[in-house]
């Protein structure tokens, strides 16, 4: 939806600063700034009733997520929609037709700030002069439809989209910026319906759990049962092809409360290290104690990623930002520690 | 403050335990001096100190951060409850035991983990397996026996947990388990998104080893366990793995009452000093990682069992109502589209109909543009200000197109000097380029100002030319048309030249001063000018008009 363009007292303000509504000679072919921010809005859908981007919910049921290219004549058509109020005769229709090129290619570039106005980080012109001041060509327009619980019970999901490959495990900061798409929009449409647009066409798509710090949890795997994944020294998460070499299934305590026999989950951890490290594996975390366990049973955030034709792969834990150094393994730290404590 | 031994950001060091110097609890402090002057004397002081702690309630503000949120709703079935605190010794403050009550170690003692024993542990209870008390004597919580080993007077109020012994017994963490669960974090202080408030940027945690069952609501409780043997047990209870999927496995024992009374055993109701709780809901479809893996990804228009009716370029069928009030069939496609589609060159269009296209194939109507202009078009009169920013860019396009009009037409007639590019043309001011160009004209026109009464032009008339003057009156001779006009030579048919300007060099005003013959001479000039002035008021004064 459309930010609010003027706040009763901005208007009053500039009521009294300028009170002949019509400037004296601005660049005259230029559309007025409300506009060119309306027509870009047009441009990416928002308002558009939902029924006209799916014409039949078959088409976009319940738990699913639908790729697409936006039809850029569609949106042009929408454009000239807009434009076509009030014209009444030829001149209006000369005009149109004269100015047309102009507008389409002033769009193309201020369509990239509906995002910026929407999320009300920067007011209409600022926003303007820093697109205008660097253009973007326009591009393909590709994005997603997202219907699913998880866009109602998680709010501030992250989406990213890259023109490249980018490894599973990768930190964010790390990833080459030029390789992340722009994105267009994200928003919900409905409770449980997310759009976003980027510009470019994406190899690949992530989704992401919103942050909240740092959890501890179990997983299930593919059958229901609960288990945790394994854990290299250093939190990040040991990939393989046979789950079986990356799962450690959770030992209960019998009578049915859910609670976790800790010290066995321990003891199956060493065994578990054993095994793998004469594999060739990376060791797991050292089970000196509580922290090395701590590390073992964390559980980050979820990074679902959508790469090429396939369905979602099992492969997508997100294993970056947070990355942890056992505490045995720098003396130092320890030592130091001690003597600030004494 | 920047410390070299602070993780870097977005990192955490993770540490078994961080104990104090001296744990809690009432110290005797002996300072003796020994003196040896001729006999060896010795004064010692005995005094007392105290090491003091939270012990039976916890300071609200040390509660850096639970997980799951106090008060939250949401998918924490596989998520372990969590308390963050900010004290980084708190566990490791008390001791759980002591020397004449010790707890027991287990039977399977190898590999030990590191680190003392905490005295807090982090229990999960769903409701209705709990009863909340507050402000009790901490003599009605605590058994008799393990009130003595606290040593603690009478009539300390604290918050309580009462709840089953078995339950109790199947959630409550061995000595072992309490060890593992309960860690020092220390993080980057810059880091916001894992740091709390102001500190230094360790946080001791405790963990909870239950996992709450789905669609329920639970309550976290950090409860002390100082000196509490008469619970806390060494061996683990006997555990098992999940065989198939996640339920809760239901034991039924075959119970033969014939023959025998039933007997009741009650076991007392234990209670626990409550530090701190809070509750928090588990509902929801699933976690995040179970709905994004489940979700069915396609690219739209993706059909499942044949359902919508699609065409094979994403048209779809839909009855539409024609002018003639007559539902027919037309196509239709949205703006998302499962392909790379090329731009329509054909802009703008000006009407809906415009729009409307015909396939080749069946005839019916792609109605899909033609729609989007209307929702365009429908969208736009919906809003009153777009209407007047259209008008307003309409009317300014009007005025510079009839300005282009006129600077045309203006330069047509009179060279009038504008920038080249039009839309500098449309903002030079042109009035005052035309006045500039008009006085150019005229300036240009003037006669040279050495030629004061025009004799050079009048020299040029047929009459004044002695030639033409001999000719025309059949003189004998140039010299006598010569002598006729005035026999000066001189006076006629030479050009007059302007006198040469006699350059002046640059003087000072010392010069002008030294210069007295001049001085004089204007002395002289202005004296006339006075007398001159003086005789004409004169005049006037006399009623002579000149």
């Amino acid at each position: 939806m459309r930010a609010p363009w003027i706040t009763g007292a901005t208007a009053l303000r500039q009521r009294m600063i300028n009170p002949t509504q019509l400037l004296s000679p601005a660049a005259e072919a230029e559309m007025p700034p409300y506009m060119e921010s309306f027509l870009a809005h047009l441009r990416l859908l928002v308002g558009v009733p939902f029924d006209y981007l799916i014409a039949d919910s078959r088409l976009l049921p319940d738990e699913s997520i639908r790729f697409f290219y936006l039809d850029r004549s569609w949106c042009d058509r929408l454009v000239d929609g807009a434009i076509s109020v009030g014209k009444m005769g030829t001149r209006e229709q000369a005009h149109h037709q004269a100015h047309a090129p102009g507008v389409q290619q002033q769009l193309d570039v201020s369509e990239h700030i509906v995002r910026v106005l929407q999320r009300g980080l920067q007011d209409f012109p600022s926003a303007k002069l820093a697109a205008d001041a660097n253009p973007q060509p326009a591009d393909l327009v590709t994005g997603f439809l997202l219907r699913s619980a998880a866009v109602s019970g998680w709010p501030h999901m992250d989406v990213r989209a890259f023109s490249g490959d980018v490894p599973a495990g990768i930190e964010p900061s790390k990833i080459n910026p030029a390789l992340v798409l722009p994105l267009l929009r994200l928003e919900r449409l409905s409770p449980s319906v997310l759009i976003a647009l980027f510009s470019g066409v994406p190899k690949l798509v992530w989704c992401e759990e919103p942050h909240h710090g740092v959890q501890f949890g179990v997983e299930e795997d593919s059958r229901g049962r609960l288990i945790i994944p394994v854990r290299d020294a250093s939190g990040h998460l040991v990939l393989n092809a046979d789950v079986t070499k990356t799962q450690i299934p959770l030992p209960l305590r019998t009578g049915g409360r859910r609670v976790i026999a800790v010290s066995q989950l321990r003891r199956d951890i060493i065994k578990k290290d054993q095994a793998l490290s004469a594999q060739g594996i990376p060791h797991l975390p050292a089970q000196t104690g509580a922290a090395g366990f701590a590390i073992s049973v964390l559980n980050p955030p979820w990074r679902q990623r959508f790469q090429g034709s396939g369905g979602p792969g099992d492969t997508g834990k997100f294993t970056g930002t947070i990355s942890i150094a056992a505490a045995a393994e720098r003396p130092a730290l320890t030592l130091a520690v001690k003597e600030l404590l004494k | 403050m920047v410390n070299p031994n602070d993780p870097p950001r977005g990192s955490m060091y993770l540490y078994d335990d961080i104990t104090p110097p001296t744990v809690d609890g009432s110290y005797q402090m002996t300072v003796s001096t020994n003196i040896n002057y001729g006999t060896a004397q010795s004064a010692p002081i005995t005094r007392y100190f105290d090491v003091v702690g939270p012990r039976f309630t916890l300071d609200p503000t040390t509660v850096a951060n639970v997980f799951p949120p106090r008060n939250g709703q949401g998918t924490y079935q596989d998520a372990l409850p969590q308390i963050v605190l900010t004290r980084r010794t708190l566990p490791w403050e008390r001791r759980i035991d002591s020397d004449s009550n010790p707890l027991p170690k287990p039977h399977d003692n190898s590999n030990p983990p590191n680190g003392d024993v905490p005295w807090v542990a982090l229990l999960l209870f769903e409701e209705g397996e709990y009863t909340l008390l507050q402000n009790q004597t901490l003599e009605s919580v605590v058994p008799p026996q393990v009130f003595t080993a606290l040593g603690s007077p009478k009539n300390i109020l604290c918050d309580a947990i009462e709840t089953d012994f078995q339950l109790l017994q199947s959630i409550l963490p061995t000595r072992e388990e309490l060890q593992l669960l309960c860690h020092v974090r220390q993080v980057n202080v810059e880091d916001r998104e894992l740091n709390a408030g102001s500190s230094d940027g360790f946080f001791s945690v405790v963990m909870s080893n239950r996992l709450p069952a789905p669609e329920s609501k639970c309550r976290a409780c950090l409860v002390s366990l100082e000196h509490r043997t008469d619970l806390v047990r060494a061996d683990p209870p006997p555990f098992e793995y999940q065989s198939d999927a996640l339920h809760s496995s239901v034991l039924t024992f075959p119970i033969d009452l014939g023959g025998f009374t039933t007997v009741t055993v009650v076991f007392p109701k234990p209670r626990l000093v409550l530090l701190h709780s809070w509750a928090f809901t588990v509902t929801g479809p699933g976690t995040f990682r179970t709905l994004m893996q489940h979700l069915d990804v396609a690219m739209v228009g993706a059909i499942r069992d044949g359902k919508p009716n699609l065409t094979d370029t994403g048209h779809m069928q839909l009855p539409v109502l024609d002018r003639a009030g007559e539902t027919e069939a037309a196509w239709y496609r949205g703006p998302l589209v499962p392909w790379q589609l090329t731009r329509d060159p054909l802009g703008p269009y000006h009407s809906a109909d415009q729009c409307r296209r015909a396939t080749p194939d069946t005839g019916a109507e792609d109605v899909s543009y033609a729609a989007a202009f209307e929702v365009g078009r429908q969208l736009a009169a919906a809003d009153a200000r777009l209407g007047q920013e259209l008008m307003r860019w309409r009317r300014e396009s009007y005025r510079q197109a009839a300005r282009t009009d006129t600077i045309a037409k203006v330069q047509k007639a009179i060279a009038v000097d504008l920038p080249a590019a039009i839309e500098e043309k449309l903002q030079a001011p042109i009035g005052a380029a035309v006045s500039v160009s008009a006085a150019q004209s005229l300036a240009g026109s003037a006669i040279p100002i050495a030629d004061r009464f025009g004799i050079n032009a009048a020299a040029k008339t047929v009459g004044m030319d002695p030639a033409t003057l001999s000719r025309t009156w059949a003189l004998t001779s140039v010299a006598q048309a010569n002598a006729v006009l005035g026999q000066d030579a001189s006076t006629l048919g030479a050009s007059v030249v302007l006198p040469a300007q006699t350059v002046q060099p640059n003087t000072t005003l010392e010069q002008v001063a030294a210069d007295t013959a001049v001085l004089t001479h204007l002395t002289g000039a202005r004296d006339r000018l006075v007398q001159t002035a003086i005789v004409k008021i004169q005049n006037v004064t006399r009623g002579v008009i000149r």
